[in-house]
């Protein structure tokens, strides 16, 4: 039976906010406000109705240095940093440079001048056409090797109205439920994939773009018209 | 006190929607502007605050990971990253440690008054400051063991047999209170709702017949 339609809902829904549902029955419970856009929809609900707003406790206010070293130590653990600073835009890196740059300008003068020292472009390769239903491309996605970043490029400005948003999915090679890689308003964009989504993209995995509400699908699959898809390629 | 009225759930909203596409520096943010709520109430449930702050850790954690299921047209984003900190919480809290259970406040007036906040902020929507006042009538409405039940076991995260052992009352006992006091203050909340409307459309109808 689908949790959707069991008579226990409200009361497990109730049960799970309050946190006296524990155990197996939790997690099946967790499950099925995943898989169940009801159920997702019931506890939110809940949620609503049941609106509380905890205030900090005094004496447990963190200090600015704990906030600081609990941020670092997500930073580290989530590998968030190499995109957000790399090398090249390092103080030292530039204090360096700056006292060398007299003795590489002289040598520059008799040797092939070096390229320019500004921020390398992020080698992009191109992996998949998006094509509309009648096989028109549309947009040419391109990805970094890390697969981190994925750009977008559209053949003609595709924006969405006001109401409205895109969302772009992948679905996995290995099939099961689209996932949602970036809600935009603008198909011209670059995207940072979600660390956990990036081994997903790659040959064989489909991209698609929803329409979707304004700031994306209300329960986390697309719910509006696909209006292009295309594979990834090797 | 401050810092939890300045906690905008549409800056939360939009910063765990940034925070879903990858966005590093968004999610710096989030977890500078609600790290010490959430270190609350992970502490009320664990009761050290070292264990509090790897039960946050843990929650940033998920919270990264799973922010892409954040549905983004719900309306309490504060509400869905403490209800995955204090599941963290009690995921950690051992179900026999018998002093975190013995440690826990009886006095349930001081717990829903001084550690929840009631009152309006100058942000809030009228929608929002109803549902605060409904809750907090609904509760008072409660039989005295439903209330106590269900505010110990949100409060401290206390399970039916930390709540039986707590209150010395049988586990069937503490359980009955629990689904029944949900069931009235769901109940009494939807009548507040079918109120208003009544209200709403009565004084919409009192307008046209003029």
């Amino acid at each position: 039976m689908r949790l959707a339609d069991h008579p226990m809902l409200d009361a497990l829904c109730g049960e799970w906010l309050t946190g006296t549902l524990r155990g197996g029955a939790r997690r099946r419970f967790e499950r099925a406000m995943r898989e169940e856009p009801r159920v997702a929809q019931r506890v939110e609900q809940f949620r609503r109705e049941f609106a509380v707003s905890p205030r900090p406790v005094p004496g447990l206010v963190p200090s600015a240095a704990e906030l600081d070293r609990g941020w670092a130590r997500l930073e580290r653990e989530l590998d968030l940093t190499p995109a957000a600073a790399p090398w090249w835009r390092g103080v030292t890196f530039w204090r360096g440079w700056a006292l060398t740059a007299t003795v590489v300008a002289a040598v520059a003068v008799w040797r092939a001048a070096p390229g320019p020292v500004e921020a390398p472009p992020i080698a992009l390769r191109p992996v998949a056409e998006l094509v509309d239903a009648g096989k028109q491309p549309l947009i040419a996605a391109a990805l970094s090797a890390d697969a981190r970043v994925l750009e977008l490029r559209p053949v003609r400005p595709i924006v969405a109205g006001p109401a409205q948003s895109y969302e772009l999915w992948v679905i996995p090679v290995e099939g099961g439920a689209p996932r949602s890689i970036a809600v935009v308003g603008d198909l011209g964009a670059r995207i940072e994939v979600p660390a956990v989504l990036r081994e997903r993209l790659r040959a064989g995995a489909t991209l698609a773009v929803s329409v979707e509400p304004a700031g994306g699908s209300p329960t986390g699959a697309p719910t509006g018209p696909v209006i292009m898809t295309g594979v990834i390629g090797s | 006190m401050d810092t939890a009225r300045m906690l905008d759930d549409l800056e939360v909203k939009r910063l765990l929607i940034r925070t879903a596409a990858g966005d590093a520096k968004a999610f710096e943010r989030l977890y500078r502007l609600t790290m010490p709520l959430l270190l609350g109430v992970t502490a009320r449930i664990v009761g050290r605050r070292e264990l509090a702050q790897e039960v946050v850790h843990d929650a940033f954690v998920r919270i990264w990971r799973s922010a892409s299921s954040f549905d983004p047209l719900a309306t309490h984003a504060v509400a869905w990253m403490v209800a995955i900190a204090r599941n963290r919480a009690i995921d950690v809290v051992g179900s026999a440690d018998s002093a975190r259970v013995d440690a826990v406040g009886d006095d349930i007036d001081a717990i829903v008054d001084d550690a929840y906040e009631w009152s309006p902020a100058a942000n809030d929507s009228l929608d929002r400051v109803r549902e605060h006042q409904g809750l907090r009538r609904c509760l008072g409405e409660l039989r005295p063991a439903e209330r106590q039940a269900i505010v110990l076991a949100y409060h401290h995260g206390l399970s039916h047999g930390d709540l039986a052992a707590h209150l010395q009352r049988p586990l069937g006992t503490v359980k009955a209170w629990v689904r029944r006091g949900l069931e009235s203050l769901k109940r009494c909340l939807e009548d507040g709702h079918l109120g208003r409307r009544r209200d709403e459309a009565g004084s919409s109808e009192a307008g046209s017949a003029r």
